[in-house]
């Protein structure tokens, strides 16, 4: 066992954080291996001697501290990566993984930082993914919760957790996900990454897997015929598939009253809709169909534009990039200087651009307007994704006018309608439950 | 990877060439809102065109003219000396004056001309006058506080505030030409002393020609007709006056001995404004029923005389006549046409 000890010291030789420590019990001198990083040293120290004084011979020791005893040499440095204990006796060639005290590496349970839930649970997940999975396990404590655990990756071994309720998911979906996990053969470090496993989607803009911090919503998502995946260090719950509506609906509507709930989704559709269109809207009807305007509004249309040297679309392309790359800013920027950015920002694009009468007034109420209506959609990945699809309606709307504008809606709406996750429509409103209840 | 490139490529060509160069923008272009035509010396027409001009307090007008052989190439010659695109998409009132309207041949070919040229909207709306167009025209800045566009606010005073106003509009006129069975009125403005416009009632228009004159207080029968409510119309019975505050029509044809017969009922719901002492209700609805009874056979006579279908009763019988007989309504059904108009009065 010299060999063993000798092998992994080698291994680990450039590994500043690795420790090995020689104690002695029944004048059997033990090794200790492990990372300091990873492990709360002293204190684990401290574990082993209090086992090791109620335990009778080193034998003895080791089946108290471990059932993982007389491992091969890989598996011992996959469990020291993974941040155990390991405990060689130099001796009689005896080695055990312990379950040390870790270092706590992951932060507590905190609230949500993607969004701002009103009237619901402020819990959000972490990074850690077997607290994740506790969160939903404490709202769902039923014995049909599925809860399926894989290590994928190339590399590193990533823990990917898969989670439905027996009987409420669709059969059909949870084997083509299980098969498909079992085919990632590669590292996965972003959810684009898995994504592309889900199938063909190379260019798509909108994503399998809906993403969302809080616990309540993926609970509901689950109740909801839902498969909901964890990645290991991503505090997100991918909820499979994501569907149209997820954009409007929050489960938490429902602590409103019906009517209150039904009124917001609504709002958040308007939204949708008037933050595509609307910027296209103001285009085709400034500058190629003037005479859908009423005659009173025309004049003052044509009144707000005077003397701007810009064209239509070039005013309102430079305004809708410029405030995309504001908000693509306050999002890089630290908390401390993004209101700076904020400030200057408004006044700039709001007052200096229509004093120097580079843009129109009736432009910075129009880009106002998106601007407050592409948040109100759920889900950050979707807002960007409306955010996106009104430059090509732009582009149509100030070559065909109010026609160009709803064909490239309509467009959009096809589109939309093409995209499926694993058989299930992006368009659905409700995916169907097709699971035998056991 | 070769699709990829060429397609950002296209996008990229789409971005940087489209909306640029064929597209005024609405800033760059003069919306006229009033065409006025006439004619000069008998035989030049002179278009009149007002285009509002935006200010930042208020709006004024400015009053082009232009005279030529033909009004498509007078309203050209508009475009051409004109500093910023002109765009007719916003003509929201056509004048013709006198002279021109009462030459049946000229007025057809001018409402055709309206109607196919596709510069103009076909719904814009239609009006007569008898005086100088440039005179109507300059009305509007000459008057205080009054904005451009006042002159079409003038024929969309919304429901309820003067409902004997007509409001025609091109295609009506079209249609008119090659109806059998109805004709059309078109109103007559005049430039007010204190107001932009007085309303001077209309003429019947009979397969383009102009075959007698609408007071104004019976061009609201007119509008009834036409379905529309004669709401807020005030009526003076010599003792008292009244307000109509609803009205519903109701007709019933039939056809005897090859003539045709109409029997129509008109309800009004009135309210009294004002009355003499000791006036009862009864007396005032009777004295209404009586007024308006007597306007209609007046009115009704004198189109009949003049064969001039201007309520449309002829569209009642379209299903009763063979079809064929429809291009002999004017002259063989609809002199001998019987109507049998009453009204009911209630007061609310």
């Amino acid at each position: 066992m010299e060999n063993l000890v000798k092998e992994i010291q080698n291994m680990f030789s450039d590994h500043a954080d690795f420790f090995m420590e020689k104690e002695i019990k029944d004048s059997t001198p033990i090794y200790l291996m492990g990372f300091n990083t990873l492990i709360d040293l002293t204190k684990s120290k401290l574990y082993v001697r209090q086992i090791a004084g109620t335990s009778a011979s080193v034998q003895e020791l080791f089946i108290n501290l471990s059932d993982q005893l007389e491992i091969d040499s890989e598996q011992i440095i996959h469990a020291l990566l993974k941040g155990k204990l390991v405990i060689v006796s130099e001796k009689d060639e005896r080695n055990a993984i312990v379950d040390p005290i870790s270092r706590n590496l992951t932060r507590s349970i905190a609230e949500p930082l993607s969004e701002s839930p009103l009237l619901s649970s402020v819990d959000a997940f972490g990074e850690d993914i077997d607290t994740n999975i506790g969160l939903i396990r404490k709202r769902l404590n039923t014995e049909r919760l599925y809860h399926g655990s894989f290590e994928i990756g190339e590399f590193e071994s990533r823990k990917l957790s898969m989670l439905y309720i027996k009987g409420k998911a669709p059969d059909a979906l949870i084997g083509e996900i299980k098969r498909q996990i079992n085919q990632i053969d590669t590292d996965i470090d972003t959810v684009e990454d898995l994504n592309k496993y889900f199938g063909e989607r190379r260019f798509s803009i909108v994503s399998h897997v809906f993403q969302t911090e809080l616990p309540n919503e993926a609970t509901h998502f689950l109740k909801k015929n839902r498969v909901v995946l964890f990645l290991d260090n991503y505090p997100f719950a991918l909820v499979f598939p994501q569907t149209l509506m997820d954009m409007f609906n929050v489960s938490s509507d429902r602590n409103y009253p019906t009517v209150i709930a039904y009124v917001i989704r609504t709002l958040r559709a308007i939204g949708a809709i008037v933050n595509v269109l609307l910027p296209a809207l103001y285009v085709s009807v400034v500058s190629v169909n003037p005479e859908a305007l009423k005659i009173d509004l025309a004049l003052f249309v044509s009144e707000s534009r005077q003397g701007i040297p810009f064209p239509a679309l070039v005013e309102t392309i430079t305004m809708v990039v410029l405030v995309d790359l504001t908000l693509e800013a306050i999002v890089r920027l630290p908390k401390s200087v993004g209101p700076t950015i904020t400030m200057v920002g408004g006044i700039i694009l709001g007052q200096a651009m229509v004093e120097a009468k580079l843009v129109s007034p009736l432009l910075v109420i129009v880009i106002t307007a998106i601007v407050i209506s592409g948040s109100v959609v759920s889900g950050i990945q979707n807002s960007l994704y409306i955010r996106l699809l009104r430059y090509p309606i732009l582009i149509l709307a100030s070559i065909f006018g109010l026609l160009g504008m709803f064909i490239g809606f309509l467009f959009i709406l096809v589109y939309l309608a093409s995209l499926k996750s694993n058989g299930i429509p992006y368009t659905t409103f409700h995916i169907n439950r097709k699971g035998d209840a056991k | 990877m070769k699709r990829v490139k060429a397609l950002m490529m296209l996008m990229f060509l789409v971005t940087f060439l489209s909306g640029c160069w064929d597209i005024k923008d609405i800033d760059k272009r003069v919306l006229p809102l009033v065409i006025g035509i006439s004619k000069v010396n008998n035989e030049d027409y002179k278009v009149t065109v007002q285009i509002p001009i935006t200010k930042k307090d208020g709006e004024i007008s400015r009053i082009v003219t232009s005279i030529d052989e033909n009004v498509s190439s007078a309203l050209g010659q508009i475009k051409t000396n004109s500093e910023n695109a002109v765009d007719y998409s916003h003509v929201r009132l056509v004048i013709i004056q006198s002279d021109l309207s009462d030459n049946k041949e000229e007025l057809k070919q001018l409402v055709t001309f309206l109607m196919t040229s596709r510069e103009f909207p076909t719904n814009a709306q239609l009006a007569f006058t008898d005086v100088p167009i440039e005179e109507l025209l300059s009305n509007i800045n000459d008057k205080l506080g009054v904005d451009s566009t006042s002159l079409y606010d003038f024929f969309n005073k919304g429901a309820g505030w003067a409902p004997e106003i007509l409001s025609t509009r091109i295609w009506e006129v079209y249609r008119s030409m090659f109806s059998y069975t109805e004709d059309i009125t078109i109103p007559i403005v005049d430039p007010g002393k204190d107001t932009v416009i007085n309303y001077k009632g209309a003429v019947a228009l009979k397969l383009g020609e102009l075959t007698q004159r609408i007071d104004p207080n019976e061009t609201q029968l007119i509008k009834l007709f036409q379905n529309k409510n004669a709401k807020g119309k005030i009526e003076n019975v010599g003792f008292a006056s009244v307000m109509v505050t609803s009205s519903a029509i109701e007709n019933k044809t039939l056809i005897e001995s090859n003539k045709p017969v109409v029997s129509i009922n008109v309800k009004l719901k009135i309210h009294v404004l004002e009355r003499e002492a000791g006036i009862s209700n009864e007396r005032i609805k009777k004295d209404l029923e009586k007024l308006i009874e007597e306007r209609f056979n007046k009115m009704f006579e004198k189109a009949q005389e003049n064969k001039t279908d201007i309520f449309g009763f002829g569209q009642y019988f379209r299903n009763q006549i063979p079809y064929d007989d429809l291009k002999k309504w004017r002259e063989g059904y609809y002199p001998d046409l019987k109507v049998d108009f009453q009204v009911h009065t209630s007061m609310e």
